[in-house]
This record gives C-alpha cells, sequence and structure tokens, in this order.
C-alpha cells in the first residue's frame, strides 16, 4: 500500500472515531453506576430500569416519536408535491415560490419559532402536539422539496416520454415510472425530516402546549438539576432502534430490488 | 416487498407506538408547567388518586420559556413554577391571577423568612415552593484548605482550576459579596470596581459554565467551581467525601421557585385544591425527600429526611443564610451590568 493511500485510510479512521467516540461514550455511560455523567463507577443495568419506570420521560419519548412520526409523512408528501409542480416549466412565480419554498431553511430557528407561536396567538389555536407538527412540517417541507427536486433533475425526461408513447396515461406513467425512480429522494428526505423533527429543540420549545413535552425540552429541563445516565439510557435505545431500523430498510429494499432483477 | 409499502409500514409501526392519549372524556384535569424532578411521581399520583383529577405534567428548561407561552395566551396550564425575579416580570403584565387567599388556609405552613417579599408582596399572586443557594463546590483533597469565602474563587493558588458560572448576576454577585456590598449594588463605580475585579480574576479561570458546573467538578476538570446548591449537591453526596459544597460566609445568592396560577388558567378549581395538598406538611417532606432541594414549608421540617435536612448544602446554617439575598430586578442598571460583563469576558 502506498503511502498516500495509508494517509488516506489513517484520515478515514480519523473521521470515524470523532464522528463515534462521542456516541460510544453516551452509550458507555448509560450503563454507569454513579449518577454523574463523566466519572466510571461500575457497570450496572440501573439506569435502564429507572428508565422504564420513569413515566415523564417515556411520555417525551412517545410524543417525540409520533411528532417525528407525523411530520414525516405530512412534509414529506407536501415536499414531494410541490417538487413536481415546479419542475413544470409553466408555473407563473416560480422564482418567487422556490424563494419562498426554502425561505424556512434559512430564517433562524428562534425567529420562525416566535413568529409561530405569536401566529398560533393570533389565530386562537391552544397549544399542543398538533402545533408543534405543524411547526416541524412548516421548516421541513423546504429540505424534502429540495432533495427531490434534485432528484427530479437528475431524471431523464425521454423515460416518462417513452412510457407515454408506450400508452401509460398520467397517472400509471407517475406510478409507474416516476415515482420508482424518484423514491431513492423521497426515501432520504424522510429520513432527515424525521431526524430533524425528533431532535428539534428551539421551534418546539416555543410552540409545545399541554401535554407535548418531547425529548429534547424534556432532557434540557432537566439539566437544572443535573442530566442523569437516564438520558444516556434513552439514547442509546433510541440509537440501537434507528439503526436496526435502518439496517432492517436496506436489506429489505435490497431484497425487492433484486427479486424486481430477476422478473 | 414495494418501496412505498414498506416506507407505510416503518411509519405505521412508529405511529402506533406514538398515539395514545386521547383527551378521557369529562374527567376533570390539571395542567402543571414545571421544572423537571420538580415533582416527584408518587405525590402526583397520590392526588390523581385522592381527588380523581387527571395531572399532565409538562417541563420547561427556563423561565423565559414560561414567559412566552403565557403571554402567546394560547398555552392552557393550569399551574406554573417561576423564580423570584420572572414574578416581577410576570405580575405586572397581568399574566397571574390573584389567589384568594380564603381557599389557601395552609399558607400558615411556610417559613415567614419567604413570605411577602419584594418580586410579590403579600403573596398575592404566588405562594414559594422550593429555594436553594449559590456557592463554592470544591474538591477536598486538591485545597489546602477547607474554603469558606468568595475569596477562593480570587486565589492564585488556585489558578487554571476555576470554573465561574457564565451568568452576569452571580459573577458579579461574587466580586460585590466580597467586597462587603450587596449583590443588587446599583452604584456604578462600585460596579465597575467590581468589574475590575473579575477582570484581574480572568486569568485564573478554566471556564465560564452554567449548565455543566457538577460534572466538570466531578470529573476533575476544575476544583472549585461556582454553582447552584442543587446539582452540586448530588455530586457531593455521590463523591464519598471527596467534593464539598458550602455557602460562603460573606453570603451567596438565594434563589425561590414559586407556585402560581396563570390568568389564562382554566381548571383553577383543580389548581387551588393541588396548592392545598402540596401545602400539607406531609406532602411537602414528601416532596423535599424526593426533589433534594429545600422547601418553604416549615412545619414539614421534623418530616424531612435527617439527611436532608441536616446537609448543609441543601439548608444552609441560619447565620449563613442571613447574609444571603434574593437576585433583584436591578432595572436601568441592567444595561451597564451588561457591557460591564461584556467587557469581562471580552477581555
Amino acid at each position: 500500500m502506498s503511502w498516500s493511500r495509508r494517509l488516506l485510510a489513517a484520515h478515514t479512521a480519523l473521521v470515524y472515531l470523532f464522528l463515534w467516540v462521542p456516541i460510544a461514550v453516551l452509550a458507555v455511560f448509560s450503563f454507569n453506576a454513579g449518577r454523574q455523567t463523566a466519572v466510571w463507577r461500575g457497570a450496572t443495568l440501573d439506569w435502564y430500569r429507572r428508565l422504564l419506570a420513569n413515566d415523564a420521560l417515556l411520555a417525551s419519548v412517545r410524543n417525540s416519536l409520533a411528532a417525528a412520526a407525523l411530520t414525516t409523512v405530512i412534509a414529506t408528501a407536501i415536499g414531494t408535491l410541490a417538487a413536481l409542480a415546479l419542475r413544470r416549466a409553466d408555473v407563473p412565480g416560480k422564482g418567487a415560490t422556490l424563494a419562498l419554498l426554502f425561505l424556512p431553511m434559512v430564517i433562524p430557528e428562534v425567529v420562525l419559532g416566535a413568529a409561530l407561536l405569536t401566529f398560533f396567538g393570533a389565530i386562537g389555536l391552544r397549544l399542543s402536539l398538533v402545533t408543534v407538527v405543524i411547526a416541524h412540517v412548516v421548516f421541513s417541507v423546504s429540505y424534502v422539496a429540495l432533495v427531490v427536486r434534485a432528484r427530479l433533475s437528475g431524471l431523464d425526461p425521454a423515460l416518462e416520454e417513452a412510457a407515454r408513447d408506450l400508452g401509460a396515461g398520467p397517472v400509471e406513467t407517475f406510478r409507474r415510472v416516476t415515482l420508482p425512480l424518484i423514491f431513492p429522494g423521497i426515501a432520504a428526505s424522510a429520513l432527515l425530516v424525521f431526524t430533524l423533527s425528533i431532535d428539534d429543540y428551539v421551534v418546539t420549545s416555543f410552540v409545545a402546549g399541554v401535554g407535548a413535552t418531547t425529548l429534547p425540552l424534556h432532557v434540557y429541563s432537566m439539566l437544572r438539576v443535573g442530566v442523569t445516565p437516564e438520558v444516556n439510557a434513552v439514547s442509546t435505545l433510541l440509537l440501537a432502534g434507528t439503526i436496526g431500523l435502518i439496517v432492517a430498510a436496506q436489506r429489505l429494499l435490497r431484497g425487492s430490488s433484486s427479486k424486481g432483477d430477476r422478473e | 416487498m414495494k418501496p412505498w409499502v414498506l416506507m407505510a409500514l416503518l411509519l405505521g409501526s412508529l405511529l402506533v407506538g406514538g398515539c395514545g392519549s386521547p383527551d378521557a372524556p369529562k374527567q376533570r384535569q390539571l395542567n402543571v408547567y414545571i421544572w423537571t424532578n420538580y415533582l416527584p411521581q408518587d405525590v402526583v399520583t397520590d392526588f390523581e388518586k385522592r381527588t380523581g383529577i387527571d395531572v399532565r405534567v409538562d417541563t420547561y428548561d427556563s423561565n423565559e420559556t414560561i414567559l412566552a407561552k403565557l403571554q402567546s395566551g394560547v398555552a392552557e396550564y393550569d399551574l406554573v413554577v417561576p423564580s423570584d425575579y420572572m414574578l416581577k416580570v410576570m405580575i405586572p403584565q397581568k399574566l397571574l391571577r390573584e389567589l384568594d387567599r380564603a381557599r389557601l388556609s395552609d399558607i400558615a405552613n411556610l417559613d415567614p423568612r419567604f413570605l411577602d417579599q419584594r418580586f410579590d408582596p403579600g403573596n398575592r399572586h404566588s405562594i414559594p415552593y422550593l429555594w436553594g443557594t449559590t456557592g463554592i463546590g470544591y474538591d477536598t483533597t486538591k485545597v489546602a484548605a477547607p474554603i469558606d469565602s468568595w475569596e477562593a474563587l480570587f486565589d492564585p493558588r488556585h489558578a487554571g482550576r476555576i470554573l465561574m458560572l457564565d451568568d452576569v448576576r452571580e459573577a458579579f454577585g461574587a466580586a460585590l459579596k466580597l467586597m462587603g456590598r450587596s449583590i443588587n449594588e446599583t452604584d456604578p463605580a462600585i460596579l465597575r470596581q467590581a468589574a475590575e475585579k473579575l477582570k484581574q480574576q480572568k486569568r485564573l479561570v478554566r471556564t465560564y459554565n452554567s449548565s455543566d458546573f457538577a460534572n466538570l467538578l466531578a470529573a476533575g476538570d476544575v476544583d472549585v467551581a461556582q454553582g447552584w446548591n442543587g446539582e452540586l449537591a448530588e455530586a457531593v453526596a455521590a463523591s464519598d467525601g471527596k467534593l464539598a459544597y458550602v455557602v460562603p460566609k460573606e453570603g451567596g445568592t438565594l434563589w425561590i421557585d414559586s407556585l402560581a396560577v396563570p390568568a389564562s388558567a382554566k381548571n383553577v378549581d383543580a389548581a387551588y385544591e393541588f396548592l392545598q395538598y402540596v401545602l400539607e406538611p406531609e406532602i411537602a417532606a414528601r416532596i423535599v425527600n424526593g426533589v433534594h432541594y429545600a422547601g418553604a414549608n416549615k412545619a414539614a421540617l421534623e418530616k424531612i429526611e435527617p439527611a436532608i435536612r441536616n446537609n448543609p448544602a441543601i439548608y444552609p446554617p441560619q447565620e449563613v443564610l442571613d447574609r444571603c439575598e434574593f437576585i433583584e430586578d436591578l432595572g436601568e442598571t441592567t444595561q451597564l451590568l451588561d457591557e460591564l460583563w461584556s467587557e469581562v469576558k471580552a477581555n
């Protein structure tokens, strides 16, 4: 192996260490017998036991998962439709629409949060998990539209034209040609939205109402009395769950595509 | 399997796990908005059993969050727990409901020391709940002698091992107390002297930190740390005698969080029932035993575990407490203080 390859390998290893060591530390300390999150005092499963008995923390996890799942479905649908509509050349005011669509990405979160809170106050919508989902959809749609638009722009229009030539209607063309081709973009943006929603703190802190404390809100509010390793435990479980889902999804996708190849 | 079917299944499974709290029909409710670990679960459960009221507890991380929520007018909380200085902001804005003392007979159980403070004269809008102090946490194995003065944070022998709270009022509070002044000093000349002191101190300070101070002390990154007693008391308890907490002899800052009913509360009767409930000595003692913060209920003292009642980090001795002060809103002086603090930090 040449020295440049060695250097590349070392560099890669360092980057991965940089990315993963903090997460590994977090996971390791979820088994720490001490209450402090910085001093190792032997191994225990106590924090996992206490987590299962901590109704408030578990409720916040449920709230976060529910908000993230709903946001993902709604924002992915709206964002994808927006990207599809804006692909047409004859949309009036296309430039302005695009600019407005991507605005929530550049507005500072704290401004967006304050604006949404004022807005909900003005229309008299009481704060709840619903307002959290609405707020998350507001800032997520842009990301979906951006990702799906990128995928659409790489799409060969000849494929859709060929489908139409061969007698497929617009719906059938979309379902059997366009959608499968842009699906990786939709799936990627759905994952992105889920991540954005589940770890959002700033906007959520403004718009969460009764019964809508999410995991990030709960963890931040623990700072005052000290974050216990219960948070490490719940983070480790969420991480394991996420990795499990992604691995399962990849297996299934690979399975379905290889089966498709054989057909 | 089609990709979109897979996606739908993944999302569906998450939704099933996520949604499951539709409003119970006609059941009486109480929505409490409170700091985390401020209300033990069993205390809430017993209240629900006794009254049949369904209690929902949500948590926040700063006084400013409650303020923003109450100002919006669309947050339906029935009980909030703002700190002293925040009451002074909320009351003039009419965000809190005036309390009917006739319905709170057990208020006599509270320690008069915490009643009738300047942030809510006559306690017309709030009931003191939990309180604490700012002091110094330190590693007994790394300092020459037990610490008893703010001087320790300005001592060159501790150079590079000092942590200061990243908080303008607390930092100036330490300097002012050391100068024999009030933490609520408003004389610009005195404040400039305090800023000079903090500038000179800066080269000794390892870090300014308000969120993780107890962990940094426990991990040995710093040996002398200014901090709030709650987290430091936990670190001390877990350290097998290695760490200690002290409220300096000059006195420190005193903070108190009070229960209050927002003007927009929908379940006012339930809120009164809950207030009367936490005023009971038995319940107040269980809260202190559960959260390890000092409570304002005097009648509850004898029912509090001796390990907590006699812990000077939680209940400081009387003579120290007499020299502690509440942080008060300084009005126009706030701007000068902020400027001086920026100078210190940027220096």
